[in-house]
């Protein structure tokens, strides 16, 4: 691999790595709102609210990523909504993700027996106090391991949104390839780059998971 | 607003598209269960070095985004004296992909089986190859038969991707005439049905290869 090369086209490359980093990170907090949101629709007790959750939970399901995004990309403007590369990106991500995030939530949350909320309650906790210190804490430890998975999947499916020429990583590396004609170089290069990122991540998430957790041991 | 004769015109395009999505999904399936059981039995048979071997292969595979895996074989494969061979690249690509998440299904699988069966087989004169082929192996793919199936599912769906190296399946025909007739909802909604259907009869191959080995194992 030429060094020289890489070191070359770093600041452009690092440029393309911050808005990753950014749009996934926009990404991450947008789905997991949208995620509460959609829980929260499904356990409003309105029928047709949960009935098109779980329509929307199905087609989301069922069709690729890049299919929602060309549709964001191309449908939209045609009912005169025309978004900019950035923001039809983050829609897309948030849109795909939003209902694995909602299962994770509800995942954590039907995990919780009612019986300990009821008994907080009893001994005089209020509501504030019954969720800070009975559920959320539980529910952290639940919620951490499938969510660190699903980010992972979202950073990665990030590199997509290159084809519509959001100037992310991947987008910033097809630049360099176009003008240098290393391919396999700067691809491979960009497959380290993203592994590190992710490998960082999984850990970090993997200590604070035991952070939040240390609960389990104490008793 | 929705123009019926666009549609009609571009529906057979599509048809013939998403025969290679479908080709492209079997070839991939395919490739991703020979590298998966490959690299579970690296991982769990006493091969030295195997074990690390097939860590770092599927903490690589999980840790970088798809793209990048197909542009890095697209552009490995004429190193290694293969040209432009797109569809295999792709091919190649998903199943490497894919490969990892079917090891990790696999391993769950195999670590199932019953020690006192390999004992058995052992005692019976069984090599380690046989216990691998006639006793593990064939037990864990029925065990994770759901697991995969919700794998290849997720190999249907990342299909799309291929078009970056120039394989023109079911989406990236859809851009295509999208580009031409300046009109998009006539086209991506037959490409979003079409793939809800592909993925259905899937799950239906499945649920029919389940009933015949749990048949087979009662």
């Amino acid at each position: 691999m030429d060094l020289e090369q890489i070191l070359k086209y770093a600041p452009l490359l690092l440029e393309g790595l911050k808005v990753t980093i950014i749009i996934s990170t926009a990404g991450i907090l947008l789905s997991i709102v949208t995620g509460a949101v959609l829980v929260a629709m499904q356990r409003s007790g309105i029928r047709p609210l949960a009935v098109i959750v779980r329509i929307y939970t199905e087609i989301i399901l069922g069709i690729p990523i890049l299919v929602l995004l060309y549709v964001i990309y191309f449908v939209l403007p045609d009912i005169g909504l025309r978004l900019s590369e950035l923001a039809a990106g983050l829609l897309t991500l948030t849109l795909y993700y939003s209902p694995y995030m909602a299962e994770i939530m509800r995942g954590a949350i039907d995990a919780i027996p009612s019986g300990q909320l009821e008994a907080a309650r009893s001994v005089g906790m209020s509501r504030l106090q019954a969720a800070r210190r009975i559920t959320v804490p539980q529910a952290l430890g639940l919620i951490i391991p499938p969510l660190t998975g699903i980010s992972i999947g979202l950073v990665k499916d990030s590199a997509i949104l290159s084809i519509i020429s959001v100037h992310e990583f991947a987008f910033e590396t097809k630049q360099v390839v176009a003008r240098t004609y290393a391919p396999f170089e700067f691809w491979t290069f960009a497959a380290i780059c993203y592994w590190t990122i992710l490998f960082v991540w999984e850990n970090g998430m993997r200590s604070l998971e035991r952070r939040v957790t240390r609960y389990r041991e104490a008793r | 607003m929705f123009n019926l004769d666009l549609f009609y015109e571009s529906v057979p395009i599509l048809a013939s598209a998403a025969i290679v999505t479908v080709e492209l999904t079997v070839c991939s399936v395919i490739l991703s269960l020979l590298f998966g059981t490959i690299s579970v039995m690296l991982q769990l048979s006493k091969i030295p070095g195997g074990y690390w071997l097939s860590r770092t292969y599927v903490s690589i595979m999980r840790g970088t985004p798809l793209l990048v895996q197909l542009f890095v074989v697209f552009f490995g494969l004429p190193l290694l004296g293969i040209k432009g061979q797109a569809f295999l690249a792709a091919a190649v690509a998903i199943g490497l992909n894919s490969g990892a998440y079917t090891t990790e299904i696999l391993r769950a699988a195999v670590q199932n089986v019953p020690e006192g069966q390999i004992e058995a087989a052992r005692a019976m004169g069984m090599s380690t190859r046989q216990i691998w082929f006639r006793v593990i192996l064939p037990q864990a793919f029925v065990v994770s038969l759901p697991a995969l199936t919700s794998e290849f599912t997720i190999v249907l769906k990342s299909t799309p991707l291929a078009s970056v190296v120039a394989v023109t399946e079911l989406t990236y025909a859809g851009v295509v005439i999208q580009a031409r007739a300046f009109s998009a909802v006539e086209i991506f909604l037959p490409i979003a049905v079409g793939y809800v259907l592909i993925a259905l009869s899937f799950t239906q191959v499945s649920r029919w290869l389940e009933r015949r080995f749990r048949l087979l194992h009662t």
